[in-house]
């Protein structure tokens, strides 16, 4: 593992070359990561433990949220529709904006802070307190325990959470649409599913773990490389967070390409 | 180790709850888009689709019965739609209906509509055309509203010539709304009509009336139009007073004859009325007449004074007397 340059040793510069190095590190961490998970021990109890954590401890701020989400986002949208006399297409509008992209995002983004943070902590704190080279010391694989348990958990517990998110939102949305349009229960689900294809429902799994997955890896190689004592730790978390969002944005755009493109097909 | 157990089966309950969301949002979208009914597959040919896509509803009746599958492109500009038909509602969609284009709502989706096709023919079947009618096109719409819009120009500008015309005063129009003397005599045009109408009333009544007496029983002409003997009569007369025209004019055929006669003076009351030589010629003969007349009487006179014949008129004279 290549170490942080000096001025003797830079090939390009100093930042240019600290911003490759950090690449090549992520590289080697992912590919460790998919050699890692093939091969035994399998820890099933930690990547349940982890599963706890990361879907069933997030499922209330989740649901908080993707309820918050769908009432503001129908009573947003409500002007601009009602200006058209169009307000029974808020069903459709909103199952279409909550299944292809708000649900993913919101569900992602808040894991992205509560577990992309809580990771890069865990873990930061146990490699400056050097725990991670105790377990390396006791024969235990300390990235298959940690790491590989942790990716897995929130590539497989994010996808969930936005199930749970969609439905929580949608039925936010009805929960406003019902008290403003008097619509029932049954038109507004019949208006929802008549918005959206499976398309939308497959293109929003995939990109969740995908979404799940950036968010394990991020946490785990922040906090797996975090140095400088409690201090790092911190930044750790930090990075961890901001890396991870950055990086779902990113997914969320290629994701919408990818789409479309199965769409036109 | 119990607490383990806690959170396997937490979070078990948890994605099985999360796999039941899926689970039922996939078999209820799969139901409202028939996914999972068995369908066949229709073909229909369009010039222009205007923006039509697969996924986009197909509808019969007013009901959603499938989907359109592909689009392709056909023939040389044309385009072949590909449609999925679920099989139930296959027997009420006849092989002479046609598909067209249309769209859920005024701003909604592109769906296609079948339609048509008469109850007594054979159902469609997989792999059939149906025949495209072509939706309206909105250019065309928008040229045929722009005709319109110049016209609504062109009328309005002739109102407002008009209403002006009007406002001044000009016309029968103009006059009507601020002559005051006209209106005046509109006023008592109206009047005598208002009174024409109330004697025609009147009238009206007078006539029901009339008719009534004439169809009351008994009288003139209900006996003229009912009884047939007074009818038989009346022919009767008729043909009398035919009869006796025909004579009068064979009358007045003599007359004219006569009269044509008395022209000529080839007879003699035509000599007399018409030959003024002989008119002459009588004449002097009566004036010799007169002339003679008059000296008869004198030779007469003087004949009483003659000793011959004075004794004859003594006796005679006597005898006058006597017979006084």
């Amino acid at each position: 593992m290549s170490g942080e340059p000096t001025n003797k040793d830079k090939v390009i510069s100093k930042r240019i070359d600290r911003f490759f190095i950090g690449l090549e590190r992520a590289y080697d961490f992912v590919k460790r990561f998919f050699k890692e998970v093939w091969f035994p021990p399998y820890e099933f109890k930690e990547v349940i433990r982890q599963c706890y954590q990361i879907g069933y401890n997030s499922l209330p701020l989740i649901s908080l949220t993707g309820f918050i989400v769908g009432v503001v986002f129908t009573n947003q949208s409500r002007p601009s529709l009602s200006e058209f006399g169009a307000t029974s297409w808020l069903p459709a509008l909103i199952s279409i904006a909550v299944v292809r992209a708000m649900g993913p995002l919101v569900t992602a983004l808040i894991a992205a802070g509560k577990v992309g943070s809580s990771i890069g902590a865990e873990i930061g704190s146990m490699k400056v307190t050097e725990q991670i080279d105790a377990m390396e010391v006791s024969a235990t694989n300390p990235f298959k325990f940690l790491v590989v348990t942790r990716v897995l958990a929130s590539t497989f517990m994010i996808p969930v959470l936005v199930l749970y998110t969609d439905f929580v939102a949608l039925l936010g949305a009805f929960v406003n649409v019902h008290f403003n349009e008097l619509v029932s229960l049954s038109t507004f689900f019949v208006q929802v599913f008549d918005a959206i294809s499976f398309l939308d429902i497959t293109s929003s799994m995939v990109k969740s773990l995908f979404f799940g997955f950036t968010i394990g890896i991020v946490g785990c190689y922040k906090g797996y490389n975090s140095t400088k004592g409690t201090e790092g730790v911190g930044k750790a978390a930090n990075s961890a967070v901001v890396m991870a969002m950055f990086l779902i944005f990113i997914e969320e755009l290629l994701s919408l390409q990818v789409t479309n493109f199965f769409r036109q097909l | 180790m119990r607490n383990d157990n806690k959170k396997s089966v937490t979070v078990g309950i948890f994605v099985l709850i999360g796999i039941i969301i899926l689970v039922t949002g996939i078999l209820t979208l799969g139901a409202q888009q028939k996914a999972f009914v068995s369908s066949i597959r229709v073909f229909s040919v369009f010039d222009d689709v205007g923006g039509l896509q697969p996924g986009n509803n197909v509808w019969f009746s007013g009901v959603k019965i499938g989907t359109v599958k592909k689009i392709n492109f056909y023939g040389e500009s044309q385009v072949e739609i590909e449609m999925n038909i679920e099989s139930s509602s296959k027997e009420y969609i006849k092989k002479n209906s046609k598909a067209t284009i249309s769209s859920d709502g005024l701003i909604g989706n592109k769906i296609i509509v079948i339609y048509g096709g008469s109850g007594q023919g054979p159902s469609i079947e997989e792999g059939d055309r149906l025949d495209a009618e072509m939706p309206l096109d909105t250019d065309k719409m928008m040229e045929t509203l722009q005709v319109n819009n110049n016209n609504l120009v062109s009328i309005t500008e002739d109102l407002k010539v008009l209403t002006h015309k009007i406002a001044s005063g000009e016309g029968i129009v103009g006059a009507v709304l601020t002559d005051s003397l006209l209106v005046q005599n509109f006023k008592q045009i109206m009047v005598n009509l208002e009174r024409t109408a109330a004697n025609s009333t009147r009238m009206t009544a007078e006539l029901a009336d009339f008719s009534r007496q004439l169809n009351q029983k008994g009288g003139l002409i209900d006996e003229l139009l009912t009884d047939t003997t007074v009818f038989a009569s009346l022919k009767s007369t008729v043909l009398d007073l035919e009869a006796t025209g025909r004579q009068v004019n064979d009358v007045s055929e003599n007359f004219k004859s006569v009269s044509e006669n008395l022209q000529d003076s080839d007879n003699a009351l035509g000599m007399l009325l018409n030959d003024e030589q002989f008119a002459a010629y009588l004449k002097n003969t009566m004036v010799n007449l007169d002339t003679g007349t008059v000296r008869l009487n004198e030779t007469l006179e003087a004949l009483r004074y003659n000793w011959l014949f004075r004794g004859s008129f003594r006796k005679m004279e006597k005898a006058k007397d006597k017979a006084e």
